[in-house]
C-alpha cells in the first residue's frame, strides 16, 4: 500500500482526529497531510493531530472546502498519508513570520543541512516542494518569488482558507497552528511525479496592460492609460456597473507561451480594479473567457495518468472560485467524482501556487 | 545603445538553465512574472537604465552573475 486517504466530519477535534487514526489502522506511512475546515479549533486541532500521529511529519492547513473520497466536502478533515514508496525522504520547514525577508533563506538552510547539498543545486527532476500558505496573508507573491530565486525545484501548493469568513487561516505543522506562516516541504518522491496545473480558460483577442498598479495592494488603477474599471468594461463590451458580474468568467491572463497565469479580479474600488494576486505594471494581460472545468480538469488528469502510467496518489489544490462556480453550476459531484479512481485528496483555496501566484486555478501534484 | 535587456534576460536564462529546455522554460515563465517577458525585448530595445537596474537586482536575487 503506497497511500491511504482518510477523511472525517465529525464534529469535535478529538472524535474527527480519533477517527482519521482508526482509518489509518495499521499501515506506516512516511508523513501524513491533512486539510481541515476552519470549523475544528486550529490549536487543538494540530495539538490532536501531533498527539495522534506522533513523531511523523504530519503538516496541513485550514480549508474553505475538502476533497475527499472523490467527493467535494464541508465542514471536514481529510488526510493523506504517504508511505516510503511513494515518499523516500523528505523535510519540512516553517516560515513563522511571512513579513521576514530572510524566513526562506532560513528554512533552504536547513533544508540543505538536511540533504547535505545547497538547494541551488539540487535536481528539479528528484526532489518537489509543497507549500501551504497564509491565505490571508497577501505574501503569497513575494514569497513564491523568492523560493524561485533560490531553487529550480517546484513547490506546489494553495493558500489556506476559513470556509468564507476571511478572518483567519492557518498552517499546520509539528503540533503547533500558525499564522502569517508558511509550511514548506521539500520531498523526494520514491517514484515518478508531476504537476497537473489546469485553469479552465481561453485567452480573447483583447489585450488590457495595467499602466498604473499599487502592487502590494493588489490594485490595478489604470488599464491602457483610462481608468481600470472603466477600460475593463469597454473590453467586455458592458457597463462599469455590471462589470464585477463578469468577473468570474472573464478574468485576465499573463500568458507564457500557451500557458497562462490566472488573475482574478476581486472588486471595483472607486475606478479602481482589485485583484486576487498582485498584476505587474506594464506587462500584457489577455482578457479570458471562461471554459468547461470539469472536461478541462478530466483531461488533465487523464494526460497525466496515461503519461506517468498510473496514479498512486493525487493532491490537489484547487481555487475556491472554481469551487464556487462548481456548484452554481451543479458541478460539484461531476468534478469529484474526477477524482475517484485513485487515492486523493485536496482543498479549496484561496490561491494557488506554482512558480508564481496564481488565481481560479487547479494545482495537482501527481504521484506514479 | 540598445539591447543591454534582451542580453541580461538571456544570460539569466542561460545560466539557471544550464542548457535544459524544461528549466528554461521555467525561467522564462519567472522571468515573465517578474515583470519582464523575454519576447518584448530585442536587440533593438532601448537600454532603459530603470529596468536595466530592476532586472541586474533580479539577476543577483537569482544567483545570476552578469
Amino acid at each position: 500500500m503506497n497511500a491511504v486517504t482518510l477523511s472525517s466530519n465529525k464534529p469535535s477535534v478529538n472524535d474527527a482526529v480519533n477517527d482519521l487514526k482508526q482509518q489509518c489502522g495499521d499501515f506506516e506511512p512516511k508523513m501524513l497531510l491533512f486539510f481541515a475546515s476552519s470549523r475544528y479549533e486550529p490549536e487543538a486541532l494540530a495539538g490532536a493531530m501531533k498527539d495522534a500521529f506522533g513523531d511523523l511529519p504530519v503538516f496541513g492547513c485550514t480549508t474553505a472546502g475538502e476533497i475527499g473520497n472523490g467527493s467535494m466536502l464541508k465542514e471536514s478533515i481529510v488526510a493523506m498519508a504517504l508511505g516510503d514508496r511513494i515518499v523516500e525522504d523528505l523535510k519540512v520547514g516553517i516560515v513563522r513570520d511571512l513579513s521576514d525577508p530572510d524566513a526562506i533563506r532560513s528554512v533552504f538552510s536547513d533544508f540543505e543541512s538536511y540533504y547535505g547539498k545547497p538547494v541551488a543545486e539540487l535536481d528539479f527532476t528528484e526532489y518537489v516542494g509543497v507549500i501551504l500558505i497564509d491565505g490571508l496573508s497577501g505574501a503569497e507573491e513575494r514569497t513564491m518569488d523568492r523560493i524561485g530565486d533560490l531553487t529550480n525545484v517546484l513547490f506546489v501548493g494553495g493558500s489556506a482558507g476559513d470556509d468564507l469568513g476571511f478572518r483567519a487561516t492557518y498552517v499546520f505543522a509539528d503540533g503547533e497552528a500558525y499564522t502569517n506562516a508558511a509550511v514548506l516541504a521539500l520531498l523526494k518522491p520514491a517514484t515518478e511525479f508531476d504537476i497537473i496545473k489546469t485553469q479552465s480558460f481561453a485567452a480573447m483577442d483583447t489585450k488590457l496592460i495595467p499602466t498604473k498598479v499599487n502592487e502590494e495592494a493588489r490594485e490595478v488603477l489604470e488599464f491602457n492609460g483610462k481608468p481600470a474599471a472603466t477600460a475593463y468594461a469597454e473590453a467586455l463590451g458592458v457597463s462599469p456597473e455590471d462589470l464585477p458580474a463578469h468577473f468570474m468568467q472573464h478574468p485576465v491572463g499573463l500568458l507564457a507561451g500557451d500557458d497562462i497565469f490566472v488573475r482574478s479580479p476581486q472588486q471595483v474600488a472607486g475606478e479602481s480594479v482589485i485583484f486576487y494576486c498582485s498584476v505587474k505594471e506594464g506587462i500584457d494581460l489577455s482578457l479570458l473567457q471562461s471554459t468547461d472545468i470539469v472536461a478541462d480538469t478530466r483531461a488533465a488528469v487523464e494526460e497525466k495518468l496515461q503519461n506517468l502510467g498510473g496514479i498512486s496518489a493525487l493532491i490537489n489544490f484547487n481555487c475556491i472560485l472554481r469551487t464556487l462556480d462548481l456548484e452554481a453550476g451543479g458541478l460539484s459531484a461531476a468534478y469529484g467524482s474526477l477524482f475517484s479512481d485513485f487515492p486523493a485528496i485536496g482543498f479549496s483555496t484561496y490561491g494557488e501556487e506554482y512558480i508564481g501566484h496564481i488565481n481560479q486555478t487547479a494545482t495537482m501534484l501527481v504521484f506514479r | 545603445m540598445a539591447g543591454q535587456i534582451k542580453h541580461m534576460i538571456d544570460a539569466i536564462i542561460r545560466q539557471r538553465s544550464n542548457g535544459n529546455q524544461v528549466l528554461a522554460n521555467t525561467t522564462r515563465t519567472k522571468l515573465i512574472i517578474k515583470g519582464f517577458h523575454p519576447d518584448k525585448y530585442t536587440a533593438a530595445s532601448e537600454d532603459d537604465p530603470a529596468r536595466i537596474a530592476e532586472l541586474k537586482e533580479i539577476a543577483k536575487d537569482m544567483g545570476v552573475t552578469l
